[in-house]
């Protein structure tokens, strides 16, 4: 049947926005944040403006919607992955859900003479922290390559680093490529041959698989699960990382205060047992309110026609740019599996002065290393340009853009 | 109004003169071609990289045989080195203390300032206050 686009895109108020000389704004940074529904706006306001009150502490009744309002976020923003409530903690986003992993876990559970497998195409929310835990505890980091005619990883190489594994940290799908990495097989691997056949533990960062792909995290098997809210539509400030419950009672708190402790006294603290350990401190409640409203909002779409919708539209938009001279693009967009992301650059415009005059005509796009510079630097660029649909972006929009570029290519180069 | 140094009211003028935004971007690739003394690429440094631009931007500032000033400069993007090439074309040859006088505002004038985003408008303005400084060094002002 397909998505009904006329009605999404009459449920984003800023998408009827006009820019610059009255052109109509298409949005073509989702990768970086999407827009937010109507209903994700209203749902923060009413919290506000009806419910505000902290979680956990009173009993008023302003105290029981917002608890209610906040823990019922929690059991649905996990079912909306496949897992139960209590294996869900509240982050502010992908980044402190994988330094949760790092401070909270890997501490913890690792030490000196451990190896961490991660890879080349990460963001760096996904290998700064573990190179800091490496300094630290002496734990052994390798990164699997892109093969660089192919721009996947390189399976092989990971068969064979896996079995000394402790940890594996690897993206479901690159934000710069939008390459989808197998982590079905990476999960299987790891915990078959990982760690001298005991099994591996995976974290797998989804951030950018999330907005368009259905992800049940029980079925995916994985140990930990990474989440940011406001690429799926969602507010930012808000996360999640899923974690099985055994492992998380192996987990130290990463941040501690009020709200994550059972009793306090001058000689020791005990603490909560489950998510609210690692939730220390006033939570984000409006932001969980929100968050819930796009878990919602996103549950009445298929979401198998939502990456069917953003991956022919990359796809098709990828073919025609490579049309125009001068063009190079960066990702497999001849594979099913790839996301909305189309990153790309021309020989004589800089990737910025591409984005500049792109925004001049209201198309917003994104230009830099995409916080991937280990990846740049596979690629032997500094930075790329990079467009991003979302489940709201229309075939006409793709080819105003793709008319636009070719102008611009004409003019400037 | 403002007074500014003829070559720079020269480029001023023009700009007011630009239809639109694009036509704006058009006349800055024109400058990124007209950098009077460019930087070489094996000179580019820290010490004289531009901080707060995206892109790499390299400004160094000298006197001439005569005492004037003169800016070089290059970026790896055409619309920050068209910005390098307008102050150095706009300032070139003034006495170092003229140019420790300027006010970054020509730009608004320019209605480049709208053309760019928040972080170019701050790289500019970086540039400038750098550009700034080291004139008043040589100055004395």
């Amino acid at each position: 049947m397909g998505l009904d686009l006329e009605a999404i895109r009459s449920d984003f108020p800023i998408l009827s926005r006009t820019m610059d000389g009255g052109r109509p704004l298409v949005y073509l940074d989702n990768a970086a944040t999407t827009q937010k529904p109507k209903q994700v706006i209203e749902a923060m306001n009413s919290y506000y403006e009806n419910s505000n009150s902290n979680v956990h502490r009173a009993v008023h009744t302003l105290a029981g919607e917002a608890t209610e309002g906040y823990e019922t976020a929690r059991t649905e923003i996990a079912a909306f992955f496949g897992s139960p409530r209590d294996h869900l903690i509240f982050t502010s986003g992908t980044t402190e859900a994988i330094n949760l992993v790092a401070y909270g876990w890997a501490r913890a559970n690792l030490s000196k003479g451990d190896v961490i497998v991660t890879t080349e195409m990460e963001h760096h929310a996904d290998i700064v922290p573990w190179q800091i835990l490496s300094k630290e505890r002496g734990i052994e980091i390798r990164y699997i390559p892109l093969e660089r005619d192919t721009l996947t990883l390189d399976m092989e190489a990971f068969e064979i680093a896996v079995t000394e594994a402790s940890l594996v940290c690897v993206v479901h799908t690159s934000n710069v490529l939008g390459v989808r990495n197998d982590v079905e097989r990476i999960i299987e691997l790891s915990k078959s041959t990982g760690n001298d056949g005991e099994g591996a533990f995976v974290m797998i960062d989804a951030a950018q698989a999330a907005p368009h792909e259905r992800i049940n995290f029980v079925e995916l098997g994985c140990d930990f699960l990474a989440l940011s809210s406001h690429k799926m539509g969602g507010p930012t400030g808000i996360g999640a990382l899923l974690v099985k419950p055994e492992i998380m009672a192996s987990m130290d708190p990463f941040i501690s205060g009020g709200d994550m402790i059972e009793t306090v006294t001058l000689e020791g603290s005990t603490f909560q047992k489950g998510p609210q350990k690692f939730e220390a401190g006033t939570p984000r409640i409006a932001e969980a309110f929100g968050w819930h409203a796009a878990i919602n909002w996103l549950s009445l779409l298929d979401m198998k026609e939502v990456h069917e919708h953003v991956s022919n539209l990359a796809k098709h938009t990828a073919a025609e740019m490579s049309k125009i001279p001068g063009i190079k693009i960066y990702g497999r967009h001849d594979l099913d599996t790839c996301s909305g992301v189309v990153s790309f650059l021309h020989e004589k415009i800089h990737a910025e002065d591409l984005a500049h005059l792109l925004d001049s005509g209201g198309f917003a796009v994104r230009t830099g290393h995409h916080c991937a510079q280990p990846l740049m630097e596979a690629l032997g660029v500094a930075s790329t340009a990079r467009i991003s649909f979302w489940l709201y972006n229309t075939q006409a929009e793709a080819e105003s853009f793709i008319e636009y570029l070719t102008d611009i290519v004409e003019r400037f180069s | 109004m403002t007074y500014w140094p003829p070559p720079l009211q020269q480029i001023i003028d023009e700009f007011k003169d630009c239809f639109d935004r694009m036509e704006r971007y058009e006349l800055l690739f024109d400058y990124a071609n007209k950098l009077p003394h460019e930087l070489q690429t094996k000179d580019w440094n820290d010490e004289n990289r531009v901080q707060g631009c995206q892109s790499e931007a390299h400004v160094e500032c000298i006197l001439d045989e005569n005492g004037g000033f003169q800016i070089h400069g290059a970026a790896d993007a055409n619309i920050v080195q068209g910005l390098i090439a307008i102050l150095a074309i706009g300032v070139d040859g003034l006495p170092p203390s003229q140019v420790a006088s300027l006010s970054p505002t020509f730009v608004d004038e320019m209605d480049v300032k709208a053309s760019l985003t928040p972080s170019r408008a701050n790289g500019f303005l970086n540039m400038f206050e750098m550009i700034r400084t080291t004139a008043s060094d040589m100055s004395g002002v």
